[in-house]
């Protein structure tokens, strides 16, 4: 007991001083997990939206694929970025090994599969007449692919919460791929592991409550802009 | 409608930004000054030319008893070099140098280094501290090792009497070590009193504190986390206790992708009089006694 | 005199299964075609064809004599409107729904002033601010049958769709229906298996038997019809 109080009062005092080294990590990993939603985003609606309309051999393979992907074990992703990333891999030319990149590569593997399957479910949730309605309507193929994402924008949040959710989380990944090297790669699933490997379970305690109230405020401000519309 | 999804693209967007810019100059002077007072005025004394990144594989050991947190700074405002420590166990640090994934290497398992030398991963390995492993454990001590003469004896009693052993089982240089001495007891380690861990030191012995069990540590790491622990020293001082640190430079006539001026650049910083001088003071303010013993320059018998 | 719309010597296939084989349907301009059939007949799947939202396995739709392929579909389908047994409204607004045609045509400016005034003529312009997906099942019929007249099509293809609009309420929306058609002059294709809308609103109907036109004509003569008649009023009932 004593513990959590000393975490959440040490959580406090961190949180009040503005710690440089604390705002550092806290600021990488907003960037980082923000910047591999995006990109999962930016990947993950468009396949979502092509897979549920697309008919084509195999379709059913690549879905498959896409459902075991949400689950992804975000250590065996960070083996494969690795393998991918190091200087014998095939990209190792780029030297992206422990750089942010690289957690944001690593990242956003783990969250493409988790926005296009969401995507998918969502797209498939709507009429299949809708989308004849919607040429009915005279849309061209730009036109039809805008409205369907209109349509579909609720959906597409949920995605987006998840997406963010999973990757902010994310410790096996970050680890292997970023090294948690001090004020370059450490963000705060990392900087935790580390706190408790040292024994400073009072600092671990405050990035962890700095990480939750972090995540909380996300989907809360999410929710809030899905819920608004949803009076009735 | 529209607005909606515009809000949440554009919070999303401003929020992979807005983590962006203060990135951009992590070490740019602070508004009070006074850190960056300390710290940037030095200027590099040789700012290196190409590579700036130093890849460092060492042992979860230095890092989590706070040495690093020292030295690599200290090494960064001297050269220029950006170091980026990547602490995993001995095995993996070696693996990492055998790969060519590293540029320099801190670790302490001799023998699996002195493969890794021959093998020509590795050259320029140089000693550069030692302390020693101890055998720690609960207070009441119930395979009484305490007394041992040697550490074979402990081991050999604490098989008898089936007290729980917590292994850190990540072939690490403590893990290393830890086999080297059941093997010299003649003992096959096994069966539910002998538990591997998997894990770095500070959580093996979080383990073996919360479990009641023995365990063999660094005494580094031991001394740092020891205000969590309830465990005890057992067995210290033995001879096959001590605990050897080399660094190396991973060949980069091996590997072409290595950083070799860097790597040279810590290898030299790690045995330059002035760095041991650092190791030697660092714990005693905290823990009242050393927690590494600088070596450079003797002669290395290890 | 020319058909609006025209399907020559269709054949529609589906995994190998041939589904409807029309050798000729014509629609006229200014009359009301009501394609009658029992289920499974293909009646929703020709007027899909008809309606440019799918091209037959084989033959083609012509639009005002000329062919209707890939590439001019669309520009086709902008002439046309079709309203479906179910409303099919966008989550968006009622007023926004109604205006979404004109919009996709790029006739942003007349949109929303055409759309109030077609909300209005089918009883629904008080709901224009409402949410669409709040709106009752006969509300939001009449909404998007006012969307798809805002539109002004030169021909009006609708499939069954009073058939989700409860009993009490459909007989009034058929007579809007009709008095709103009768007085725009639109020519529609009236997919349906209620005789009774037949006989209300038709001029012209085909029957639809195991994917083929069995008979032509106008409505009495097709009640009257021994074997067709029988075939109506079965589904009627």
């Amino acid at each position: 007991m004593d513990l959590v109080v000393q975490g959440l009062v040490k959580a406090f005092r961190l949180l009040l001083s503005g710690d440089p080294e604390v705002l550092e990590i806290t600021l990488l990993t907003l960037r980082v997990s923000g910047l591999a939603t995006l990109i999962s985003l930016c990947l993950g609606v468009p396949l979502g939206l092509y897979l549920a309309v697309a008919r084509f051999r195999g379709r059913e393979l690549v879905v498959g694929a896409v459902n075991t992907g949400m689950g992804l074990p975000p250590t065996v992703v960070g083996l494969w970025v690795s393998i991918l990333l190091w200087r014998s891999g095939p990209l190792g030319m780029l030297g992206l090994m422990y750089t942010p990149t690289a957690i944001v590569i690593a990242q956003a593997v783990i969250a493409v599969p988790v926005v296009t399957g969401l995507t998918m479910a969502a797209v498939q949730q709507l009429s299949p007449k809708l989308r004849l309605q919607v040429l009915a309507l005279g849309a061209s193929p730009l036109q039809f692919w805008w409205i369907i994402i209109r349509e579909v924008r609720f959906g597409i949040l949920a995605a987006v919460m998840a997406g963010l959710g999973s990757v902010i989380s994310e410790v096996g990944a970050s680890m292997a791929v970023g090294g948690n090297v001090r004020g370059y790669t450490r963000v705060l699933t990392t900087a935790i592991v580390l706190e408790v490997s040292k024994g400073n379970f009072d600092i671990a305690l405050a990035l962890g409550f700095v990480l939750m109230v972090l995540t909380y405020s996300i989907t809360y401000i999410l929710t809030i802009v899905q819920q608004r519309r949803r009076r009735w | 409608m529209k607005k909606c999804l515009v809000i949440a693209l554009c919070a999303l967007v401003a929020f992979a930004l807005f983590g962006c810019a203060p990135k951009a100059q992590p070490q740019s002077k602070s508004p009070t000054g006074q850190e960056s007072s300390s710290k940037e005025p030095v200027p590099p004394v040789s700012a290196p030319a190409g590579n700036k990144d130093v890849i460092l594989a060492t042992t979860t050991s230095t890092q989590d008893s706070g040495l690093l947190d020292v030295l690599i700074p200290l090494f960064e405002q001297k050269t220029g070099y950006r170091v980026k420590t990547v602490a995993v166990g001995t095995g993996q640090a070696l693996a990492m140098g055998e790969r060519g994934e590293a540029d320099v290497l801190l670790v302490h398992a001799p023998e699996a280094e002195k493969k890794v030398v021959e093998s020509g991963a590795a050259i320029n390995r140089r000693l550069v501290m030692h302390n020693d492993f101890i055998i720690v454990g609960p207070k009441e001590d119930p395979a009484k090792i305490k007394g041992s003469r040697s550490t074979v004896e402990a081991f050999q009693k604490i098989a008898q009497a089936r007290a729980l052993f917590v292994s850190r089982g990540d072939d690490s240089g403590t893990n290393k070590k830890e086999l080297e001495l059941w093997k010299a007891a003649q003992i096959e380690p096994k069966g539910s009193w002998y538990q591997e861990s998997g894990t770095g030191m500070g959580q093996t012995l979080n383990i073996a504190s919360e479990k009641g069990g023995y365990t063999l540590t660094d005494r580094a790491t031991y001394l740092a986390l020891k205000k969590n622990l309830s465990l005890v020293i057992l067995l210290e001082g033995d001879k096959s206790l001590l605990n050897v640190y080399h660094v190396m430079q991973v060949n980069p006539e091996k590997f072409p992708r290595v950083n070799a001026a860097g790597g040279k650049a810590f290898v030299d910083f790690m045995v330059d009089p002035e760095t041991q001088k650092v190791i030697e003071s660092f714990g005693k303010d905290k823990f009242g006694e050393p927690l590494f013993f600088p070596d450079a320059g003797k002669p290395d018998i290890y | 005199m020319t058909a609006v719309l025209e399907a020559r010597d269709i054949v529609i296939r589906k995994g190998g299964r041939r589904i409807l084989s029309i050798a000729h349907l014509a629609v006229e301009p200014g009359e009301v075609l009501a394609i009658i059939g029992p289920n499974g007949a293909g009646k929703s799947t020709l007027l899909t064809v008809l309606a440019c939202l799918d091209l037959p396995t084989s033959g083609a739709v012509f639009f005002h004599g000329r062919r209707v392929t890939r590439a001019n579909a669309l520009s086709v389908r902008r002439r046309l409107a079709v309203v479906f047994q179910e409303p099919l409204l966008l989550d968006t607004t009622v007023l926004e729904n109604a205006a979404i045609g004109l919009k996709l045509r790029g006739r942003r400016r007349e949109a929303e002033a055409k759309a109030r005034a077609w909300l209005a003529r089918f009883g629904v312009g008080h709901l224009a601010a409402q949410q669409a997906l709040t709106l009752s099942g006969g509300e939001a019929q009449r909404v998007s049958l006012a969307r798809a007249f805002a539109l002004e099509p030169e021909v009006l293809l609708l499939d069954e769709p009073f058939a989700s609009v409860d009993v009490i309420a459909r007989a009034g929306l058929i007579q809007e229906f009709k008095s709103v058609l009768s007085s725009t002059g639109t020519t529609a294709v009236l997919v349906t298996h209620d005789f009774r809308e037949v006989s209300a609103l038709a001029t012209r109907v085909a029957v639809l038997f195991d994917g083929a036109v069995q008979a032509e004509g106008p409505p009495e003569a097709i009640a009257a019809h021994p074997r067709w008649g029988a075939l109506a009023n079965l589904a009627g009932a």
